[in-house]
């Protein structure tokens, strides 16, 4: 009973299975008469074949059928769908059958008669209704199925046309940079550089430098004419996250860039023009920093032109299965491994947790849960510990050094343009010790070279 | 004995019910055989799905005499379900349907 003319929105559309063609035509008749759309399945090959061509939101299947059961079609269904809710329904009562199917991956279990309010609100509970198809080619990249993203990413796909200056807020981990990127993709520069800096992981006296670009002798170690991430991002676009942690001297230099569109590098007496599009970000409350001084109330207007929030995870829990699923899938392909499943109570309590590091934490519970469990499926237990014991702040301290010296290395390569000696006497090592470092974050100073830079 | 038991049903359902009734007709029909044949397994299969179904069109004492003639067939209790196979003959003769919004 499906109309291709005129989808149906909002309620979703499931598949029902039943062997009883008496039953099966009161499931029908019921879940159309609540707003569903619903395709009807006398056994569990013919609903294989439908979910091949009309892609369900979810499905509601008796357990004991002729042919293929109830807990069979479960499995096969997972096996190309593995978040496809599922509820099944019963005649019998017995608990271990509704335990073993909820292993199994069924979402709810139902006994029979079913009453038809019960079932609609289960149905209700699970499903999870597809974004429209061919809507939103924008921001591919992210994932998501909640209201609070469709409007965020309506809003950002219209200001990626033009070439406003977009600043977005957010907590940590929630996908800035995502973001930004998908902007820039979707903007008339997307085929310009993207060049992201983050202005809180670089040292100081280095950001003015990996901004704005050096000439030679500019200072010590400066052997080379460095021009600077606002000149490489030439017609292109620049992301300035962690804006908040930019010191004030150096904020004062960047209002005059995005004054007067020039830029004079460090220890140079000319400037050049720039030409790019500024997306900004921070985790910070801008204007909290504003008010006690410590970021300028100029440049903040300059930056916040078109404001875009990303949300918490716990603010949007109906993007958390689809984000499990993805990262999951990414694993896998990491790993060569099969790609494993969240047990649908394990999925539940994921849903619901606070999550406070957002998608950062929840890729790193994933990696966890994926590594640490044997087999397909990921249990309830396994999610707890995840959450137990990956801190907000994910990193141990080894790591958080790590990815400093990293940042760092990156940024003094950078600005000598591969040029090891001088990186090194920019570092204050001597050239054995620096090549010892690059080699241990597997650094080749050649793609630094000016030569070798892919624009 | 001939008093008419009246059941409402949702309007929804109308185009439906002639088609369920006559499939229960059928079902006294066959558990008439399936006695004979004394094949249990198929007859609480029968038992199952009035079980199952009965309730949801609005006819609850279907699926009670459902639920007894599957207990019955587990037990290979012929006389409970000849008695009831007679009841739910009974039933199906004196029902009268009226539809409701």
């Amino acid at each position: 009973m499906t109309d291709e003319t005129n989808p149906t929105t909002g309620q979703g559309h499931v598949l029902v299975v039943d062997d009883d063609d008496d039953m099966l035509g009161l499931l029908q008749r019921w879940l159309e008469g609540a707003g569903f759309e619903v395709t009807a399945a006398r056994s569990g090959d013919e609903a294989l074949r439908a979910l091949v061509t009309t892609l369900p939101d979810l499905v509601v299947t008796d357990l004991y059928m002729e042919g293929m059961d109830g807990l069979t079609l479960v499995a096969r269904v997972h096996e190309d769908n593995a978040l496809m809710p599922v509820i099944m329904l019963s005649g019998h009562a017995q608990i271990p059958d509704a335990v073993k199917a909820t292993h199994l991956g069924t979402s709810a279990f139902l006994t029979k008669p079913v009453d038809k309010d019960e079932l609609v609100a289960e149905i209700a509970r699970h499903i999870r209704p597809r974004r429209p198809e061919g809507g939103r080619a924008f921001a591919r990249s992210l994932v998501y199925c909640s209201d609070v993203m469709a409007e965020l990413l309506e809003q950002a796909e219209l200001v990626a046309q033009g070439d406003v200056t977009v600043f977005i807020s957010g907590e940590t981990g929630t996908g800035k940079e995502v973001l930004a990127r998908a902007i820039h993709e979707a903007s008339p520069r997307h085929a310009h550089p993207f060049i992201g800096v983050n202005c809180g992981a670089i040292p100081e006296q280095l950001l003015e430098s990996e901004l704005f670009g050096h000439e030679k002798g500019a200072f010590t170690g400066a052997n080379n004419k460095h021009e600077g991430l606002f000149l490489a991002a030439s017609n292109g676009t620049l992301f300035l996250d962690e804006i908040g942690d930019m010191p004030l001297d150096l904020q004062v230099k960047l209002l005059r860039v995005l004054q007067d569109f020039e830029v004079r590098p460090v220890g140079s007496t000319r400037s050049y023009p720039v030409n790019v599009r500024i997306i900004s970000a921070t985790h910070n409350n801008l204007e909290a920093l504003v008010a006690n001084g410590e970021f300028r109330e100029d440049l903040y207007y300059r930056l916040n032109v078109v404001p875009l929030h990303m949300p918490r995870l716990a603010e949007r829990p109906e993007d958390i299965p689809l984000l499990l699923e993805h990262f999951l899938a990414t694993h896998a392909r990491k790993t060569g491994a099969a790609r494993k499943r969240f047990a649908p109570d394990a999925v539940a309590y994921l849903a619901g947790a606070a999550w406070p590091g957002n998608i950062r934490q929840l890729v790193n519970a994933v990696e966890l849960c994926a590594t640490l469990t044997k087999g397909d499926i990921i249990p309830l237990h396994m999610a707890q510990k995840a959450l137990r014991e990956e801190p907000a702040r994910l990193k141990t301290l080894k790591d958080a050094k790590a990815e400093f010296e990293h940042n760092y290395l990156v940024s003094v390569l950078r600005i000598s343009e591969g040029n090891v000696a001088n990186a090194a006497r920019i570092a204050g090592r001597n050239r054995t010790e620096f090549y010892k470092l690059l080699n241990q974050y597997d650094l080749d100073p050649a793609s630094f070279r000016a030569s070798a830079v892919d624009k | 004995m001939s008093d008419r038991i009246t059941v409402e049903v949702e309007a929804d359902l109308e185009d439906l019910v002639p088609v369920f009734l006559d499939n229960r007709h059928k079902d006294v029909a066959r558990l008439g055989e399936l006695l004979e044949a004394a094949d249990y397994t198929a007859i609480r299969k029968i038992g199952h799905s009035l079980k199952g179904v009965g309730g949801g069109y609005g006819f609850d004492p279907i699926t009670d005499l459902g639920a007894e003639i599957e207990s019955a067939a587990l037990a290979g209790d012929a006389a409970t379900i000849r008695d009831a196979r007679a009841r739910l003959a009974d039933y199906l003769g004196r029902v009268d349907v009226v539809f409701t919004e």
